[in-house]
């Protein structure tokens, strides 16, 4: 029935205007949120599972591990589930559509194409939020962690999450094959972990990987949660946003290019 | 499907081609079938799997943080073991699981060599593939955190059964289980808890008793021993419990896809 208030009679004018963008957003978030019907419960609880996980296993690495490090680490694990879901979740499921060939069904829909990309950043939220609380609960739960929380976690959580999904997005519609971009988002994913400061902290880099990292988007995704998470853990917090709303604007020009072209 | 089986019986004039000659042809005819359907993903998988290999070696001191040299011994010794993992226990069950997406699976088995000509060709193959990652990880470790090694001859056996357990269950598990994507998901899992709770690239002693107790009856604590002990001197006790461990891991995987791949539908 929703469907049929959104789909356009042939002759009928285009529909323009911010009231029919919202429409179009809710139905295309509730057309994501049902195609991923029976998979969302197992991504959620998989999310959870990976962000508790990470918590914990890293930890064991350690001996004894330093209050510090272990609130590094906490919080890193905490942007790793939001980052995860942008890069790998993101393009996998683009890359479904591909395979499936509803990829061009889905941009036949009447409906704007920034309310598509809009209710991606939604989609990804409802899956990557419950991951990353879950995975502070158990970090704060196993290494008793002086965390305070303070209102700009919401800017920060909302940042991340809409800087990691467009590059993902971006990478999803951009690269032809479905194969090649899960291949590329994995290598991605193993190179963040490893020599981005996330669940660590920039003096354990060279020199070098460190100042390579300033002008990468994932250090500063843990520079913006880290102050909303912590305090005095991290300085110079107005360049990261800036540098993060840089990378979200050039990921969303992208992407609008991408999916605005006809071919 | 009927009338291929038609096909067979009345073809056929029913000798079977027996021998250690007939086997040995069967075996480089696979290998060279199974390079061949490997194809680019043979040489992006040596590629991915060298690269991860020397990137853990490195990141795992970034998290770290401060390495002494017991710690940095463990985690050179370690990686190495640890990249033997994903080969067996991601690549080979995906393998399978494409074989029955695309439809070859019963083809596969509908070729007259012998089974296990079949299965010792992809062992060989994917053994093959894990090594210069595994050559690679050591190097870089030893390099970057400057260590010395006693390196024996125990390393090859350590090696070849280690990656020869891998693959044996991957191959189990890829067998056993019908559904590809219940297969890709277990592998995810498996690779997600070794990386992170394995006492591989760590001493036992760090975890808890009762995961501790675990690891002794899993085969991935048992790998980075028996590697471990190749590599050093005065690290590692008791390794022939490792190697029996490893040894009743593998044959487990070989049970598990003898009895899938003998039986008929």
């Amino acid at each position: 029935m929703t469907t049929a208030e959104v789909l356009a009679r042939p002759g009928s004018p285009v529909r323009r205007g911010i009231r029919h963008w919202i429409a179009s957003f809710v139905v295309m978030t509730r057309w994501e949120l049902g195609s991923l019907r029976m998979l969302l419960p197992l991504v959620v609880a998989i999310q959870i599972v990976i962000g508790g996980g990470f918590a914990l296993g890293v930890g064991l690495l350690f001996e004894n591990i330093p209050t510090r490090n272990a609130l590094y680490l906490s919080t890193g694990v905490a942007v790793v589930t939001l980052i995860t879901v942008g890069f790998v979740l993101g393009p996998q499921l683009v890359a479904n559509h591909k395979m499936a060939g509803t990829y061009d069904f889905m941009w036949s829909l009447p409906v704007p194409r920034t309310s598509q990309a809009a209710s991606w950043v939604a989609v990804n939220g409802v899956i990557a939020i419950p991951g990353m609380v879950a995975a502070l609960l158990i970090a704060d739960w196993r290494y008793d962690l002086p965390l305070s929380l303070s209102p700009s976690i919401l800017p920060a959580v909302l940042l991340t999450i809409v800087a990691a999904t467009m590059i993902g997005y971006a990478f999803a519609h951009a690269i032809k094959k479905p194969m090649i971009t899960q291949l590329i988002t994995q290598l991605l994913i193993f190179v963040i972990l490893g020599f981005a400061p996330i669940n660590f902290p920039p003096e354990n880099l060279p020199g070098w990987l460190a100042d390579l990292n300033l002008w990468l988007p994932f250090y500063h995704m843990a520079v913006v949660m880290r102050d909303g998470l912590t305090e005095s853990l991290v300085t110079r917090v107005g360049r990261s946003y800036l540098v993060l709303t840089t990378y979200t604007m050039a990921s969303v020009a992208l992407a609008a290019w991408v999916v605005g072209r006809r071919e | 499907m009927t009338a291929t089986s038609d096909i067979n019986r009345t073809v056929l004039p029913a000798r079977v081609l027996r021998g250690p000659r007939r086997w040995l042809h069967a075996y480089l005819m696979m290998m060279r079938f199974d390079l061949r359907g490997l194809g680019q993903w043979l040489v992006i998988g040596v590629i991915v799997q060298t690269l991860m290999g020397a990137g853990a070696a490195v990141m795992y001191g970034f998290y770290l943080g401060d390495v002494p040299e017991m710690v940095a011994v463990f985690i050179a010794t370690g990686v190495p073991a640890l990249g033997l993992i994903p080969m067996g226990f991601v690549m080979v069950p995906n393998m399978v699981g494409q074989q029955r997406i695309a439809g070859t699976y019963d083809f596969l088995w509908s070729l007259p060599v012998p089974r296990v000509a079949a299965a010792a060709s992809t062992f060989t193959v994917f053994t093959s593939m894990a090594l210069p990652g595994f050559v690679t990880s050591l190097g870089v470790a030893v390099w970057y955190y400057g260590i010395d090694l006693q390196v024996s001859w125990l390393i090859l056996p350590a090696v070849l059964l280690t990656a020869l357990m891998c693959a044996s269950v991957g191959f189990g598990i890829a067998h056993a289980i019908e559904n590809p994507v219940v297969i890709n998901f277990i592998a995810n899992m498996i690779i997600f808890f070794v990386l992170l709770f394995s006492p591989i690239i760590v001493p036992m002693d760090q975890f808890p008793d009762w995961l501790a107790s675990v690891h002794r009856a899993l085969p991935f604590y048992h790998m980075a021993q028996a590697i471990r002990d190749g590599l050093t001197t005065g690290f590692v006790t008791n390794v022939a419990t490792s190697y029996g461990v490893l040894g009743a891991w593998t044959v487990a995987g070989w049970a598990a896809t003898a009895w899938v791949v003998g039986r008929r539908d």
